[in-house]
């Protein structure tokens, strides 16, 4: 617990309240580049522990501004997802074959708006060929997952960020876990998975969900934005990076709930919307681009630790249940505590890393459960009180 | 006169009906919904974004689930609030889970393949049953679009072939471009003509339902009209055997 205690400490510090004036500005940036320095610190020495402290990690992937720089996103999401980087995926596969070859490429093709827009055009079709192999690769590797439209945008966003080995690892693994439910060969479980949407805006604000639901607008306004984690609907790039740091930390409903954390924020647009579907969907699916990110996410976490998706289960019929994501995302918890550092796994590679792993009961289980913010029950509170002093700092 | 936010139509006749002003209250409008239907990639999205008003989009992506669109149009003198277009994925598992619920009250619905893809093409029986499985009404509107005639070089299916399949299956063919104003039709007429239609049918308080909650009213009562000959009914299938891909359709 001590560096965790120790960050939010030296934050406090140089929180120190000095009164409001002309220079606030100056303040917040001062405190921004701090903060930052701080966190990187925290982050790296998070990295470096062994077994590697994913409950901090974790933390930090959700607190204001994530994980910071692509340099770390490199190396902590595989920690994130429990993925061996010094293992590989078969490689000479013939991705022709594979039954949705032809809709990945005519996705990919259409793809041109996630990539960084002074990009030359040469540089791009290269990386639009790796994206292809990416998609494929990984659903060679595992048969009964099946593509779907949207999948290339959550793709495309590794790529860029971890390059192509390292992106076929990261989402060879989240897709049997967050995404899984995304790649059945029909679309049941993720309708079933939007299902969370409107009672999560029941409880919260009931005068907003009579209205949603007077309007017989449904969910399907939000599945672009569940099955991309966002990719498919934000321009820019870092907000879509940032986002996938908070979703790689936390339970695949996370998605929903930030759905929903917007929906509330545009309370006032939509209640002075016509109160009906096409209308309500076309506001509600076009998504403002200067959401204030940060505060949603914090927005989504305060939702999630209120109503928990098994408190739901019942409005959302029984969907918890039946959920593969959510149900191999507890096991992927629970294993994702005993990883060893790049320095050691680099060492062990060939060899067999699982061997050494520290056995769970070793761990210290209080600790891996503060962190696990997402999965919290009872431990809901102190989790918020960790974002919020992120955010104290912040406003 | 027929006018569109773009207002470049003028080949629609005029038809003011007696009864009719053209000043519509609120609760008065219409809204006709119509579905886009039709295989991934064949340019649903495409041509949606060319009637509403935009460019040829340089950066197409792909849709996931669907895309709502819609213009303000006014023809023959009455203004028609909203043509709505539900814009759909085209993948089938899309098709399969989500689209079911777009298909509900639609007014008319239009079916695209590309003419340079045949399996697009020989997709289109799958995607009329699937019309028909929601048990939309067969008096509802349809119309077949064969998109992508700019490709000359690539076409496989021949305009013949589009005409033979929209005369079997009773409806106007119709062969354009989303990127070409050039060849074939263009694509303001095409929606133009599906709401010349649906104006122009007897509305039925089945064409209201599910739209109850419009301007706050309770049922809207909609003016009936007669219909009288135009120049866009000489494209009914049973008459237009010959040209009715010819971008002369309308004048
Ligand atoms: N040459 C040519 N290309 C077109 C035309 N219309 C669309 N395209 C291209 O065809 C591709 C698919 O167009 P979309 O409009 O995205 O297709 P869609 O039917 O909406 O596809 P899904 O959203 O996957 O169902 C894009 O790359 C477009 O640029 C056309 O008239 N001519
Ligand atoms: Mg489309």
């Amino acid at each position: 617990m001590s560096k965790n205690t120790d960050l939010r400490h030296r934050r406090k510090v140089s929180q120190d309240p000095t009164k409001a004036s002309k220079s606030d500005n100056d303040k917040v940036n001062k405190g921004f580049e701090s903060y930052k320095r701080d966190k990187l610190v925290a982050i790296y020495q998070a990295l470096r522990s062994d077994p590697v402290d994913v409950a901090a990690l974790r933390k930090f992937a959700i607190s204001k501004g994530g994980l910071l720089t692509d340099e770390i996103r490199r190396k902590a999401w595989p920690k994130l997802l429990n993925v061996n980087m010094f293992d590989t995926l078969p490689k000479g596969v013939n991705i022709k074959e594979h039954r949705d070859y032809d809709q990945v490429v005519l996705d990919v093709n259409r793809s041109l708006k996630r990539f960084p827009p002074g990009m030359k055009d040469e540089q791009r079709e290269v990386l639009q060929d790796q994206l292809v192999e990416v998609i494929v690769r990984v659903l060679c590797e595992n048969k009964q997952l099946h593509y779907y439209q949207g999948y290339h945008d959550i793709c495309v966003t590794f790529l860029l960020v971890v390059g192509k080995e390292s992106s076929v690892m990261l989402v060879n693994k989240l897709s049997t876990h967050h995404l899984r439910d995304f790649m059945d060969s029909t679309m049941d479980r993720t309708k079933h998975m939007l299902n969370y949407l409107l009672p999560i805006i029941h409880k919260s604000n009931p005068t907003l969900y009579d209205f949603l639901q007077k309007s017989e607008v449904g969910t399907v306004f939000a599945l672009a934005w569940l099955i991309t984690w966002y990719g498919h609907v934000l321009n820019n790039f870092r907000s879509i990076v940032r986002l996938y740091d908070f979703f790689l930390a936390c339970h695949p409903l996370m998605p929903v709930y930030l759905a929903a954390a917007i929906v509330l924020y545009r309370e006032e647009e939509v209640l002075n919307c016509e109160c009906d579907m096409p209308f309500v969907h076309s506001l509600l699916s076009k998504i403002p681009q200067n959401l204030p990110l940060e505060k949603l996410i914090v927005d989504a976490g305060d939702l999630f630790v209120q109503y928990q998706p098994s408190q739901l289960a019942k409005e959302a019929r029984l969907y918890y249940k039946q959920s593969s994501s959510l149900t191999t995302f507890q096991q992927l918890e629970e294993s994702s505590q005993s990883q060893r550092p790049d320095s050691i796994l680099q060492k062990l590679t060939g060899r067999n890393a699982s061997a050494n792993e520290v056995p769970l009961s070793q761990q210290s289980n209080r600790m891996v459960k503060v962190a696990v913010w997402a999965l919290s029950m009872g431990i809901g509170a102190a989790a918020l009180t960790v974002l919020n002093t992120a955010m104290e700092f912040w406003t | 006169m027929a006018t569109t936010s773009n207002s470049n139509i003028n080949s629609i006749n005029e038809e003011q009906e007696s009864s009719s002003t053209s000043q519509d209250s609120p609760s008065q409008r219409r809204i006709f919904k119509v579905i886009v239907l039709g295989d991934s990639n064949v340019g649903k999205t495409c041509l949606t974004i060319r009637f509403c008003g935009g460019e040829f989009p340089q950066k197409p992506e792909a849709t996931i689930g669907v895309d709502f669109r819609d213009k303000d149009m006014t023809i023959e003198g009455e203004s028609i609030k909203q043509l709505q277009l539900w814009d759909t994925a085209g993948q089938e598992r899309f098709r399969k889970s989500m689209v079911q619920h777009y298909y509900r009250n639609v007014h008319a619905v239009i079916f695209v393949y590309d003419v340079t893809k045949l399996s697009s093409f020989e997709n289109l029986p799958t995607w009329v049953d699937e019309c028909d499985r929601h048990s939309l009404s067969s008096n509802i509107p349809r119309v077949l679009v064969g998109n992508k005639c700019d490709i000359t070089e690539r076409k496989v299916v021949s305009t013949n072939m589009g005409q033979k399949f929209a005369e079997h299956n009773d409806m106007p063919f119709f062969e354009t471009s989303a990127k070409s104003g050039e060849v074939g039709e263009s694509v303001n007429n095409i929606f133009l003509y599906v709401a010349k239609k649906l104006k122009s049918q007897k509305p039925t308080i089945n064409m209201r339902a599910g739209f109850g909650g419009i301007a706050g009213s309770g049922r809207t009562s909609v003016r009936r009209l007669k219909l009288k000959s135009t120049g866009i009914q000489g494209f009914e299938p049973e008459k237009s055997k010959s040209k009715c891909s010819g971008s002369t359709c309308f004048s």
